[in-house]
């Protein structure tokens, strides 16, 4: 969800979004496939471009899911912006990991454009005002060295949807008088539907289940209806409202 | 299995259940009590090490048998993906299954190890596996049972219990076959591993490190499977190799002598 939300956005099974002579490639799935089923939500996002120009740097992303889709958070662990950002994904404690991903960033170096692996790394934040915070670990390290920290923040969501992330990203500068790197493809995987950890519960050790992210009880004809709000740094805005296809069976 | 021997049955299938209980663990990892670690024998951009071990280490005694391998990260520090393994045995080897029981890989699967006799356990060890998810290079102790598996085609095997509890609450079985091989080796434990998936969109786990040890050196009621060191050492010592096949194709091979017992 958050890869989706650092992108642009992320649809049920494959489409091809028109933008400006250019298309966004989605691609999405739960594993397992199942109504109520902890699972794995997995994504991919990549620009295609006939010409050799990058997307414009993404500011904003938001990002609704379909009603019923939950996070059960209980027995997680959670980190923090500041140990994110002073010691790494290292820093966080195992079991409050989200996720993980990467993806393609580019960067317009004077003459010639720049592409850089980068990996992501996703971990659960302390609520705030009741109301769930993700963190994002985007880090690369060549030709430039990048490790930055955004936070997701949930928010109210409009029927059909429930669940929704907004997050504020910021503009990555490269070297002085570039312009700043946007993001060509990403890829995410959050949550998993075997996660566990040893706790301590009423004293005792005890391996307990994370269940993560929960796939809705019931799926609207249609299939899931989802939402994306994406934000450029030029001032344009993209909307798009694919939907996730309905388990099989 | 639902035979039963008597002690004296098992002396004829003896070597081989020996071999075969040896090898499960072998071929992913040998470790000894007098560790005789090795370079890799052929060409290969991965070291990887074997060890083995007798305990208590003295000719024609039963106890237990340690085999520990080691599959050394590649440049960047990943291990490498391990698909097969084939672990030789001195000769000479033995393993004592006073009450034959064999342990049926669907209800290693279903139950865990409990689903089994506990007559037809081999030996347990430790794997580590390791994989890169975002960032960083994640690894997951797995604990792991080696049970006698059903007779294929009169062949003996094994079957692996590999479990896993964080951060993924995992379990696998593996199965693997007994061959025999020419001296100085007595048999082959050959297992095949099949590909460890972590998440989608992620790549797939490998493992690191691997140590089993078959039989017992204390005999205990329920649990009394030994293995039987050699009567005899060769001169250099107790041969013991592992040929290992990884997902890109190559081949390592590692070898190690266990020093003879003084």
């Amino acid at each position: 969800m958050l890869v989706a939300i650092l992108l642009g956005y992320t649809c049920a099974a494959l489409a091809g979004i028109a933008w400006a002579g250019d298309a966004l490639i989605v691609n999405e799935a739960f594993t397992p496939d199942r109504l109520g089923a902890a699972a794995n939500l997995s994504i991919t996002a990549s620009f295609a471009s006939s010409a050799d120009v990058p997307p414009s740097p993404i500011s904003r992303l938001t990002l609704y899911g379909p009603a019923g889709l939950g996070i059960q958070a209980r027995y997680a662990g959670t980190c923090t912006e500041v140990v994110l950002e002073q010691r790494g994904p290292a820093g966080c404690p195992a079991d409050s990991r989200v996720g993980f991903g990467g993806g393609v960033a580019v960067l317009a170096l004077p003459g010639q454009l720049v592409r850089e692996p980068f990996t992501l790394d996703f971990f659960f934040a302390p609520p705030e005002h009741g109301r769930l915070r993700l963190l994002a670990y985007a880090s690369g390290s060549s030709p430039v060295g990048v490790g930055l920290v955004v936070v997701a923040r949930e928010i109210r969501a409009p029927k059909p949807y429930g669940l929704g992330f907004s997050v504020q990203v910021p503009q990555v500068s490269t070297i002085p008088g570039a312009a700043y790197a946007s993001v060509e493809s990403a890829f995410a995987t959050l949550g998993a539907s075997d996660v566990a950890y040893f706790k301590r519960v009423h004293g005792r050790r005890t391996l307990v289940h994370v269940k993560g992210l929960i796939v809705p009880g019931r799926c609207p004809a249609g299939g899931f209806p989802t939402r994306g709000v994406v934000e450029f740094a030029d001032g344009t805005t993209f909307i798009v409202n694919p939907t996730i296809p309905c388990p099989r069976g | 299995m639902s035979a039963r021997l008597t002690p004296c049955a098992w002396l004829t299938t003896r070597a081989r259940l020996g071999a075969a209980l040896l090898a499960v663990p072998a071929s992913v990892v040998l470790a000894c009590a007098t560790p005789a670690r090795s370079a890799p024998t052929s060409g290969s951009q991965v070291p990887a090490t074997i060890a083995a071990s007798f305990h208590p280490d003295k000719l024609g005694a039963m106890g237990a048998l340690t085999v520990t391998i080691d599959l050394a990260g590649d440049a960047l520090g990943d291990p490498p993906l391990l698909r097969r393994s084939v672990l030789r045995l001195p000769a000479g080897l033995g393993v004592e299954i006073p009450h034959l029981r064999s342990c049926e890989p669907h209800r290693l699967q279903l139950l865990g190890a409990r689903g089994c006799p506990a007559q037809s356990r081999l030996g347990v060890g430790r794997a580590l596996v390791q994989a890169q998810l975002g960032s960083q290079l994640l690894g997951e102790s797995i604990s792991l049972w080696v049970f006698l598996g059903p007779l294929r085609n009169l062949q003996p095997t094994f079957e692996m219990l590999a479990q896993g509890y964080t951060p993924f609450d995992e379990r696998v079985v593996l199965s693997g076959t007994v061959l025999p091989d020419n001296p100085p080796y007595g048999e082959d434990l050959v297992l095949s591993v099949p590909a460890i998936s972590t998440l989608p969109l992620e790549p797939g786990a490998s493992i690191a490190s691997m140590s089993l040890t078959i039989g017992a050196s204390r005999r205990s009621g329920r649990e009394s499977n030994t293995t039987i060191e050699p009567t005899h050492c060769p001169s250099g010592g107790f041969p013991f190799a592992a040929e290992l096949t990884y997902a890109d194709g190559s081949m390592q091979d590692v070898s190690t002598a266990t020093p003879c017992p003084r």
